[in-house]
């Protein structure tokens, strides 16, 4: 039975600003959708909420049908949706095999066993390429290999929707290509459904089956990626005037 | 929580379970003014283990962990006088009562952060001392004194069991799955919750522990000093011995605080004798220089520039 | 008519008492807001002001509201001493206290609050000590105040106006300021961030210490090396309910806990024991609910 992640009119307001509007949009396992959209527009905020970070104003969450809201970050890892830092936050003091373990532990599989944990780390680490890291201090990494690492350890916490913010932010067009082959091939591997939140389009655009673009707050269009890159609403909303050239 | 294998148990935890049996083995034979040092030696180091549990482990510090002694100590006294109750009884109570105390003002005070948890810890044993002077029937501010005479044996006893028990279930908690949510937190709080921790529960329960054993040995403590008084039984300065051992002897380690506590009880009994106070200006300043260049204390510092010591001691 | 009186009077004793309160908690304030630090060892500092004052009476025969000025001094001198002993290695360069280092200060505080407590101890001896000062009272109605607590929260309430006019009108006071909430900010603008935070923390101990002065004239005869064990928790209390960093917090917290100590007593059957436990409560609450502090 696919697993399924329901966004159903979700606001979120900080005081009087209102980061999230009534956003809604569906999310399935196995499946990539990007969030796109400019600066600003509320595409963190939304993951945030999502992952139980935040609580929402208004609206519901549901996966499987059960709802999710209200529930604190760590069940809803548990449940098997969990999301990485925009900035990585390694556990310094461990190494990446333990900083994946730690995941594997408590996370969707809850692996009683440290040694089975350890073990499976080694292996999801192989899995992202960071297999030369798996026994050194995670506080040794650089940036790109620790997005990695983040990435290694929302595998490793057996989600089965991640959601993945800007982990293609930042890389040379070498780095890039490689990043979203590897995120391609595990991805087939494991069969996750991601939400991949990004600003850099070629990445967005090129593993993702379906696009959500939000700006200001509000969801102003939807489609395929083809679709959503010759929408003039998104483009409007990008490039601030009508530009019937905008796709990569 | 299964038991792991005999075999796999490292050689500290032999060392320090083989130490306290074997103490207690020859206790009978051990003149008594050596078993009171000895004694008050465990009583600390009971103590210092019991805030290893949550300021070692976690690094939330708890300034106020005397209140979970004191009541020990009260519930004991209480016990004994009120309800004629056997001693160790009173001090089982005491670990009961310590238990039912950290997870109230654990539920309250583990949400705030840091400096914040710290101050809250403080002010609440600030609070308690004086709610306890106005409550009647626990001796009215006057303290409620027992009448048990010197029986070393029966508190060295009880203290040792208590010690072997809680360093036991250090070593358990360290070494389990929950060791590893434990780090996670204490590197990383928030990112400790994204990997599916659930941080506000792993605090209580160590929290809760850490108050059951500060409340046993507080219990102890009561029976070896006949009785408890206020003002003498919620000092500041036990929280500040506890807090001195863990520093000295190394947050988080499973030596440490047994370390600490021969350390600062040494250092206090040399300097009981020549100057009242002095031992805690060098303890004082031990504890500065340790806390400014060598945070990992003695047995993490050991640990951390010596590879070779890592697989022994810890 | 004598419970309005009692009620009239012990609320000005409670403000008179708050304000004393507010200044011995506003130099921690400082700090706070500066170096975003707690101080484990402010009581202890309170207390060497109190020594301070005691001593210049002792040996010079000076008015403990005299000794203000001169511990003030001193504690400009003690603040820049601890800024490099204590702060400097972790505040250098980073944007704000890490909770490791805040850990670090936390327990390195803790040790010097110790060893202080205990060198004051054996050198001056735990006997309780104090300056026999007693100007007198005054009669407003039927209710008679101690002239030496109006002097104070006089003295008191005019530090903490001078060290908010310092924040806030001068070029120094309000890199401080900057400082304090944006550090690389204050770089960038070209204001050296060693200096404007030990500067901070030097005015910081120095309105403790003459704080400490100042408790003199409460504590006619309750000066001894252990005051710090009471007053640290009640400062921190204090600068957390008005909010740690406002200046004008102080004041609000301490005027709060004076109050709620003085007239709460009354309302308890006159314990005493019950409106402090109850005041130090006060600080979970708050803590739970508006962490920012009472104040807006």
């Amino acid at each position: 039975m696919t697993r399924v992640l329901e966004v159903s009119g979700v606001h979120k307001h900080f005081g009087g600003v209102r980061a999230v509007q009534g956003v809604t949009f569906t999310l399935e396992e196995g499946r990539v959708v990007g969030l796109i959209g400019p600066n600003g527009s509320g595409k963190s905020t939304l993951c945030n909420v999502i992952a139980g970070m935040e609580k929402p104003t208004k609206g519901t969450i549901t996966f499987d049908g059960q709802r999710i809201d209200r529930w604190p970050a760590h069940r809803i890892v548990e449940r098997g949706i969990a999301k990485t830092h925009q900035i990585p936050k390694p556990f310094l003091t461990m190494t990446c095999r333990e900083n994946v373990a730690v995941a594997a532990m408590f996370g969707a599989n809850k692996v009683t066993k440290p040694s089975e944990a350890l073990e499976t780390a080694g292996r999801v680490l192989a899995l992202v390429g960071l297999e030369e890291k798996t026994n050194m201090m995670s506080s040794k990494l650089t940036v790109q290999e620790r997005k990695r690492l983040e990435f290694a350890r929302v595998v490793g916490a057996g989600a089965r929707i991640l959601l993945l913010d800007e982990i293609f932010a930042g890389l040379s067009p070498d780095e890039l290509r490689d990043a979203i082959a590897l995120f391609t091939k595990v991805q087939k591997e494991i069969g996750f459904g991601a939400l991949v939140v990004e600003h850099v389009m070629r990445a967005v655009l090129t593993v993702s089956e379906h696009i959500v673009v939000i700006e200001e707050g509000t969801k102003i269009a939807e489609g395929t990626p083809r679709e959503v890159v010759e929408n003039p609403a998104v483009i409007e909303a990008y490039l601030g005037v009508e530009a019937p050239h905008a796709a990569p | 929580m299964r038991l792991p294998a005999l075999r796999s148990f490292g050689p500290t935890i032999w060392g320090i379970e083989l130490f306290i049996i074997v103490l207690a083995g020859i206790a009978r034979w051990i003149p008594d003014f050596l078993l009171t040092v000895l004694i008050q030696l465990l009583i600390f180091a009971a103590l210092a283990y019991s805030l290893n549990l949550i300021t070692g482990l976690t690094g939330y510090v708890s300034f106020g962990h005397v209140v979970f002694m004191a009541f020990g100590g009260y519930t004991l006294s209480f016990g004994v006088s009120a309800l004629s109750l056997p001693p160790v009884v009173g001090v089982a109570l005491g670990a009961v009562v310590g238990l039912a105390l950290a997870l109230g003002i654990g539920a309250v005070t583990l949400r705030f952060r840091g400096v914040y948890f710290a101050i809250a810890t403080l002010v609440i044993a600030v609070a308690a001392l004086r709610l306890v002077l106005v409550i009647n029937e626990l001796g009215d501010g006057q303290g409620i004194p027992l009448n048990i005479g010197f029986e070393p044996l029966s508190w060295f006893y009880t203290i040792s069991v208590i010690l072997a028990i809680e360093v036991g279930l250090t070593y358990r908690i360290t070494h389990g799955r929950i060791g590893y949510g434990i780090r996670s937190i204490k590197s990383d709080e928030d990112a400790a919750k994204t990997v599916g921790i659930n941080a506000a529960r792993v605090k209580l329960f160590l929290y809760a522990m850490s108050g059951l054993f500060a409340g046993a040995a507080g219990g102890v403590y009561a029976w070896t000093t006949s009785g408890v008084f206020p003002y003498a039984a919620f000092d500041l300065t036990f929280s500040l011995q506890m807090l001195a051992m863990i520093v000295i002897g190394g947050m988080g380690t499973l030596l440490g605080p047994m370390l600490g506590a021969v350390v600062v009880n040494i250092t206090s009994n040399y300097f009981l004798t020549v100057l009242i106070g002095f031992q805690y200006i060098i303890i004082g300043l031990v504890v500065m220089i340790i806390a400014l260049f060598v945070p990992e204390g003695i047995v993490g510092t050991l640990r951390k520039y010596i590879p070779e010591i890592r697989g022994i001691i810890e | 008519m004598a419970d309005a009186t009692l009620f009239v009077t012990d609320l000005a004793f409670g403000l008179l008492l708050g304000c004393i309160f507010a200044v011995i908690a506003h130099g921690l304030n400082l700090i706070w807001g500066v170096a975003k630090v707690v101080n484990v060892a402010h009581g202890e500092f309170i207390m060497l002001g109190a020594y301070g004052a005691y001593f210049l009476n002792l040996y010079l025969g000076f008015n403990p509201l005299l000794s203000v000025p001169i511990d003030a001094v001193i504690g400009l001198g003690v603040g820049v001493l601890f800024y490099f002993g204590f702060l400097h290695r972790e505040l250098r360069g980073k944007e704000s206290m890490g909770l490791q280092s805040e850990m670090v200060t936390l327990v390195a505080t803790f040790g010097l609050a110790l060893f202080l407590t205990n060198a004051a101890q054996t050198l001056w001896t735990g006997n309780n000590v104090g300056i026999p000062w007693s100007p007198g009272a005054l009669q407003i109605g039927p209710v008679q105040l101690p002239l030496g607590g109006i002097y104070v929260a006089i003295v008191a309430v005019a530090i903490i106006a001078l060290s908010h006019a310092f924040l806030s009108k001068t070029y120094l006071g309000n890199a401080i300021r900057a400082y304090s909430q944006d550090i690389p900010a204050t770089q960038m603008i070209g204001i050296n961030p060693t200096f404007v935070a030990a500067v901070g923390t030097a005015v910081g101990f120095c309105v403790t210490m003459a704080g400490g002065a100042l408790l003199t004239v409460w504590l006619p005869t309750g000066i001894n090396p252990s005051l710090g064990n009471l007053y640290a928790p009640i400062s921190f209390v204090i600068v957390v309910l008005g909010g740690p960093g406002k200046m004008w917090g102080s004041l609000v917290g301490g005027l709060t806990l004076g109050v709620i100590i003085n007239v709460g007593q009354l309302f308890l059957g006159n314990n005493i024991s019950l409106a402090e436990a109850i005041a130090f409560l006060t600080l979970i609450p708050v803590l739970l609910l508006r962490p920012e502090g009472l104040l807006r």
